[in-house]
């Protein structure tokens, strides 16, 4: 665990839910606007986006499509679903949960210690 | 996780795996375009930026590995590719496949008509709503169960409380008018009750109302739907129509729906409004009551409820009747449908589900043959990374792919076996119910699949316990057999003799008790002897004297029918068609007061019928013209019957009370005849005869002896019929096809599980065969040193052939222990033979080790003839 910048277990899916939270994009584009959102903290393997692509497809929370680019580029985006838009907000409360609880974890002093 | 998209995506994998692993890589191929114009844009060198665009992509394989494994289809598509290898692995091995499924198949399709026979005759439902409800009621004593009177079926109307509904009836083959002259078939009589209580409506018209029962209301009829269409084309036409039934009009009022063919178990084609009189007398016995018992009744309500009636009406009658153990008793109807069917159907069942044991036993040990030939190529499986659960997967495959098409083949015997069934054993209740339904596929589709499995089980087991490392090396020959391998193979050939024993035993002994029926004197020589069947319509022979006239002047004129040299007329028919079953009290042996009274099967004939039948008159004398005048009655008794009543002798002169009737003079035996089986070839011969003028029926049989040709016999007596009725309809059989007849459903049975039996005990001699060969050839080289060190061949042939008859040994002596178990299925069917029987079992114990021994001594020669240099330098 020592590059800081290595995804957390679990969370390219939020990220990415996050990215298509905004608009409809190709797989390209999501790993740009992570890299741009996260101000290049997540640098991931670009690759190892489309098994997590993949992976969502069937668990429903995006679906997909072949549409053309600005380029005239004949290009897979990839749609948030119903069922990806509410499994983001449980993320996202469910993460705000927990990083608070972390942050307190982390500012805990101890009296005799302060 | 979303089941829809889920599986939307898996199947689109599959299906389309092409085109999405096309997708797959424009899509890849766009992402890094896209990211080496984006890196172009921020200045880089093309070449260059097109590099560093591969390098943060990271390797395209891998991820469209990973791609791929998050389809979810990697297990399809390893099956798959397991299919495909199963199948060209069956391909290449024609001979074993199709052996193997011929032997599956047959067990399967044999298996398959069994159960539909089963889930038909046992198991299946009557085709009436709520079925379990509905009962039949008989009279029964503790020794004895028999029919209704009249009395007893009026009193159960009026007096029962445990059903919603009660109905009588009786089903007697008549003479129907038709189109192409009179046609005999079975016609129904019944009271508007038994409709209802079987919930059998009409599709079209009216049904039997209980106005039509009151005697000498218009009669009227039901018919059914195949009827209607048959003569009429429509069951709407069909109504108002007129149809004469022995000769009496009856108005068609109701049409059944098409499902409506059979009613409480009888398939009439024509149900007219039963009309009870009121009578003097408790009996006869002679009607059928059906009941549906009420919501909350139970069998034994009624059954309290029955006997309560039969306490009450007991006094009112008991100068006719005095048995007064005799209860209204309620049956459930499914049972006196299915009646003794049991026991035969569990017996072939039992016995076709150790057929397909054994074929299953025989198949397994070919498959474990072919998975060691294969254990080279299974260690380099394994050496290469392959689990041994998907080595095992891949043999299961195996297995299944092979007893599909098994299955496949099996479909087709089953369609064959159940037609056999539905046109040879008619014998059977319900057999038209037989059929290749939704549950016999159902059972098929399973037992192939378990089929399947159990053949690759002991491969399985075999290629998971083996080591790995041995097997790869080259020369797997010379490592010898793999010793749990050879113990599985044992094990199966074991089990083949022990399941191929009761089997073999089985047949023996049906086969034995087949011999035995017929060594049976029926009483006569069938020789020659014909008879003719009429039934005379009430409308043309209304009163008794029209009836006796017919019958005088039919007999008279049949014995001036050429090449005839005796005819009488008779009532019952040898060897199993007894028309009534009389009760009686023997004046000098009373039964004790309120004891069941003994009965015989009791019958009308003229004397000439002993002459035709060839039935000697042992003692006493002959019926005379006087006898038929009415004075007082008199009976010829068969020698059976005497020795059972009298066995002190002096049965002639005796006189008892017949049928209950103390009113009216006792009868008189005059005489004792020779026997002649009424109940059956395995029945008795007990027989009582009454001189027929004294009892005129209806329904009568010609019986004539023939010295010329029998069927030009026939011809002149049909004639003669003709020539007194025109439209009487008269059928006609030889006595011989009559015994051969009744001998029929045994001799089927026999040969069914003979053929079962063979079946068995071929495939046990193929299993030790085979394992034997295969010892031969894996001990080549040791058979060769011993040869090559002195030791005489025939020593070696006498060890290969002990080593295989030991496992035959263990075999036969496990299905010894099996055959006991069969006992309970085999006794009712045996005659004259225990099941048991310790020659027999002996016999067939015997005749199967020499099977054995024989298919252990054709591969134990070969033993003697190994070339002993050439065994050594291979």
């Amino acid at each position: 665990m020592a590059d800081s910048s290595e995804l957390l277990q679990g969370t390219l899916e939020l990220l990415v839910l996050k990215a298509l939270s905004l608009e409809p994009m190709h797989g390209w584009g999501i790993g740009h606007r992570i890299g741009q959102m996260s101000r290049e903290v997540f640098l991931v393997p670009q690759g190892s986006l489309y098994p997590a692509l993949q992976r969502m497809l069937r668990k429903g929370l995006i679906r997909s499509e072949w549409r053309t680019t600005e380029n005239n580029r004949q290009a897979r985006y990839y749609l948030l679903t119903p069922a990806g838009e509410r499994q983001l907000d449980q993320e996202i409360t469910a993460w705000r949960r927990a990083s608070g609880a972390i942050e307190g974890v982390l500012a805990f002093r101890l009296a005799e210690e302060g | 996780m979303n089941l829809l998209s889920d599986w939307r995506e898996r199947v689109r994998g599959l299906l389309f795996k092409r085109r999405t692993e096309r997708e797959l890589e424009t899509e890849l191929r766009f992402h890094v375009e896209q990211e080496t114009a984006h890196r172009i844009r921020e200045g880089a060198d093309p070449a260059e930026a097109r590099r560093a665009a591969f390098l943060a992509f990271g390797g395209v394989e891998q991820f469209k590995e990973e791609v791929r494994d998050a389809r979810g289809t990697r297990g399809f598509e390893e099956l798959l590719s397991d299919i495909r290898y199963a199948v060209r692995n069956l391909g290449k091995h024609p001979v074993f496949t199709a052996a193997a499924i011929l032997v599956l198949g047959l067990g399967l399709g044999a298996s398959t008509t069994v159960f539909a026979v089963v889930d038909a005759v046992l198991l299946a439902k009557l085709p009436h709503p709520e079925a379990d409800r509905l009962v039949r009621i008989y009279q029964q004593n503790p020794s004895n169960r028999w029919a209704i009177s009249t009395v007893d079926a009026q009193a159960i109307v009026a007096q029962q409380q445990s059903f919603e509904a009660v109905g009588v009836f009786r089903a007697v083959p008549s003479g129907i008018s038709g189109p192409n002259g009179p046609e005999q078939l079975l016609v129904g009589r019944a009271t508007a009750g038994f409709f209802d209580a079987l919930r059998a409506p009409v599709a079209v018209g009216r049904p039997i109302r209980t106005s039509d029962e009151t005697p000498g209301a218009p009669a009227v009829a039901l018919i059914t739907d195949a009827m209607a269409r048959q003569r009429w084309g429509d069951p709407a036409r069909a109504i108002g129509q007129s149809i004469t039934v022995d000769g009496i009009s009856l108005e068609i009022i109701g049409v059944f729906p098409p499902a409506t063919r059979e009613l409480a178990g009888v398939r009439a084609e024509l149900w007219t409004a039963l009309q009870l009189e009121t009578q003097p007398r408790r009996g006869p016995f002679w009607l059928r009551v059906v009941g549906r018992l009420k919501p909350g009744a139970t069998l034994e309500s009624a059954t309290r409820d029955l006997a309560g009636i039969s306490e009450r009406i007991f006094p009112l009658w008991a100068t006719g009747f005095r048995d007064q153990t005799a209860k209204l008793t309620p049956v459930p109807l499914r049972t006196t449908i299915v009646g003794n069917a049991g026991p035969q159907v569990n017996l072939f069942a039992a016995a076709v589900g150790l057929v397909l044991l054994v074929a299953i036993a025989n198949v397994a040990t070919l498959m474990l043959v072919r998975a060691s030939g294969r254990a080279q190529e299974f260690g380099v499986r394994l050496a290469l990374g392959a689990g041994k659960a998907r080595l095992a997967r891949l043999l299961v495959t195996d297995g299944v792919i092979l007893t599909l098409a098994a299955g496949l083949f099996g479909s087709m015997v089953a369609i064959a076996g159940i037609r056999l069934v539905g046109e040879h054993v008619t014998d059977l209740p319900r057999v038209h119910h037989v059929a290749l339904d939704g549950r016999a596929l159902a059972f098929l589709l399973i037992a192939t699949l378990a089929s399947g499995l159990a053949v690759s089980g002991p491969a399985v087991i075999a290629a998971l316990t083996g080591r790995a490392g041995a097997s790869l090396r080259i020369d797997t020959r010379r490592t010898g057999s793999d010793r749990r391998t050879g113990a599985l193979r044992s094990a199966l050939v074991v089990a083949e003799f022990a399941l191929a024993l009761p089997l073999l035993v089985g047949a023996g002994l049906l086969l034995q008790s087949l011999m035995e029926l017929r060594r049976v004197d029926p009483g006569f020589d069938p020789e020659g002897v014909v008879t003719a069947t009429m039934a005379l319509p009430v409308s043309r022979y209304g009163d008794y004297l029209a009836v006796q006239t017919f019958w005088r002047q039919l007999e008279q004129r049949a014995r001036e029918v050429p090449g005839l040299s005796a005819a009488g007329m008779t009532l019952s028919l040898p060897p199993d068609e007894s028309d009534e079953t009389n009760n009686f009290d023997l004046l000098d042996k009373p039964v004790p007061p309120g004891g069941a009274e003994p009965t015989a099967p009791w019958s009308g004939v003229t004397p000439g019928y002993f002459a035709a039948l060839g039935v000697p008159l042992i003692e006493g004398r002959m019926f005379t013209p006087a006898d038929s005048g009415g004075a007082l009655p008199v009976v010829l008794v068969s020698a059976a019957w005497a020795n059972r009543y009298y066995p002190e002798g002096g049965a002639v002169g005796k006189q008892m009370i017949s049928g209950g009737c103390t009113s009216c003079p006792p009868t008189t035996v005059i005489g004792i005849v020779g026997d002649v089986k009424y109940q059956g070839l395995a029945g008795n011969a007990d027989a009582v005869y009454q001189p027929l003028v004294q009892g005129m029926a209806r329904r009568m049989h010609l019986v004539a002896r023939t010295s010329g040709h029998p069927a030009e016999v026939l011809r002149g007596i049909r004639e003669a019929a003709r020539g007194l009725d025109a439209e009487l309809p008269v059928a006609t059989a030889t006595l011989s096809d009559r015994l051969g007849n009744s001998l029929a459903a045994p001799r089927r049975w026999t040969a069914v599980l003979i053929g079962f039996a063979v079946t068995a005990a071929t495939l046990a001699a193929l299993g030790i065969f085979g394992l034997i060969s295969y010892t031969v050839r894996q001990e080549r080289r040791s058979i060769g040193i011993r040869l090559a060190l002195g030791a005489a061949p025939d020593t070696m042939t006498a060890l290969i052939v002990r080593r295989g008859l030991r496992h035959a040994s263990i075999g036969i002596v496990i299905g010894l222990g099996l055959t006991l178990l069969e006992e309970r299925w085999l006794a009712s069917l045996l005659y004259g033979v225990r099941a048991t029987d310790p020659p027999t079992v002996v016999a067939v114990a015997l005749g199967l080790f020499g099977v054995a021994a024989l298919a252990c001594w054709l591969p134990g020669r070969q033993a003697a003839r190994v070339d002993a240099r050439e065994a050594l330098t291979e």
